[in-house]
């Protein structure tokens, strides 16, 4: 089981109305890097709803996990135009690299590779994002320039 | 109020209905058979399985969510369009449903095949929600739709089986394609991987309900199985009356 000891600091940072549902979660995953089953359960009884309701909004969003992600999450953009410039390559590259598959995180837990549909960056297609840094312009030979492993 | 009410007619049959009534109500006050596989009555219409498909005017509409708003409307519930409309509807739900006796009977009806056209895994769940909407509406809310698109499935929080049921088998009973399974032996009820236990009349030993239903249902909370519930209070009554005719 996870150290939840902060989980009621940020419960409480929210009203207690169901509205505050998806933002609190959002906190939860910002600051566990998961929902763990035992804070889904806190947070459906903060909010007083139904916990099956809980379970499936967590199921809901891509940005929202359930199993834990690594420290540093690497997103391949998938969109129309990172497609046409190669986003499969840079996938695939970046799986060797890491000698981890798309949607799975290293055994270490420091790193996640996963997919995503478009950032809003084309005119930098094919781009790889690290957290919140966009890297532009990728082949898969520069992808080891890119702070991976730092 | 006569403005409320709007004039039109269902395969040629002329009704008068409040405005706002859906096509799937007026049909049924004409007996005309509109088939559906995630309506009921209690529930508000989601329009999930698409089978309820009429034609209004020329235009396609599912009967169970259309409110009827313009006079002179024309619904046809049996043209050539609806039937096709149906076949297809049917043709995904068989190729992912194909041992739902229901769905079998439809398919064979409107002579739909199987659709290869999404490959879906045929689980005989048809995610139209009415077990979610059941439970929902029974303030339960046990189960819930998790997931998107192909993955969406139904279960319990956490893919465990659903702690906040109670075993009334109101999902149960009322799936189109009888996908969850549930059953009764030796006093005990099962459905959702749980196990209940019924309560026996403490009268005639009949058991109807779990202890989890009683408990959750407090205000209707009642010891006694219907029948002998029944008989009690005539009883009760007769043993007043026989009172009030000596006391007199």
């Amino acid at each position: 089981m996870p150290d939840l000891h902060s989980l009621s600091e940020i419960l409480l940072s929210r009203p207690n109305k169901p509205v505050e549902l998806l933002a609190l979660m959002q906190l939860i995953q910002a600051k566990y890097r998961y929902l763990p089953e035992e804070a889904l359960r806190e947070l459906a009884s903060y909010l007083k709803l139904p916990l099956s309701r809980v379970f499936a909004v967590a199921g809901f969003y891509k940005a929202l996990s359930l199993t834990p992600k690594g420290e540093k999450l690497v997103k391949v953009c998938c969109g129309t135009a990172c497609h046409l410039k190669g986003a499969r390559q840079i996938q695939g590259a970046l799986e060797e690299k890491l000698k981890i598959k798309l949607g799975e995180t290293g055994a270490d837990g420091k790193l996640s590779l996963e997919s995503v549909n478009c950032v809003g960056a084309c005119a930098l297609a094919p781009v790889v994002m690290i957290d919140e840094t966009v890297f532009g312009k990728t082949t898969p030979k520069n992808i080891g320039e890119l702070p991976l492993l730092t | 109020m006569p403005d409320k009410y709007i004039h039109g007619t269902i395969d040629g049959i002329k009704i008068s209905v409040l405005k706002e009534t859906t096509i799937l109500s007026a049909s049924k006050l004409l007996d005309i058979n509109i088939p559906t596989l995630c309506h009921h009555e209690g529930l508000v219409p989601d329009g999930n399985c698409r089978l309820c498909t009429v034609e209004i005017g020329s235009k396609l509409a599912v009967s169970c969510l259309y409110p009827l708003r313009e006079d002179n409307f024309t619904v046809n519930t049996k043209s050539p369009k609806v039937h096709e409309a149906r076949r297809f509807v049917l043709s995904l739900l068989i190729a992912r449903a194909p041992k739902a006796p229901r769905i079998i009977a439809l398919a064979k009806e409107y002579g739909a095949l199987p659709s290869n056209r999404f490959l879906p895994e045929a689980d005989n769940c048809i995610r139209c929600g009415k077990c979610v909407r059941i439970c929902k509406i029974n303030r339960t809310e046990a189960i819930s739709l998790v997931g998107r698109g192909p993955e969406r499935i139904v279960t319990g929080p956490f893919l465990k089986p659903p702690e906040d049921c109670i075993g009334c088998l109101a999902c149960g009973l009322n799936c189109p394609t009888g996908n969850i399974p549930f059953r009764e032996k030796d006093g005990i009820r099962s459905i959702w991987g749980r196990n209940f236990n019924l309560v026996p009349c403490p009268e005639c030993g009949t058991a109807l309900f779990t202890k989890e239903e009683l408990d959750f249902h407090k205000e209707f909370a009642a010891d006694y199985c219907p029948t002998c519930r029944r008989k009690k209070i005539a009883g009760d009554l007769l043993n007043c009356q026989n009172l009030l005719v000596r006391s007199n």
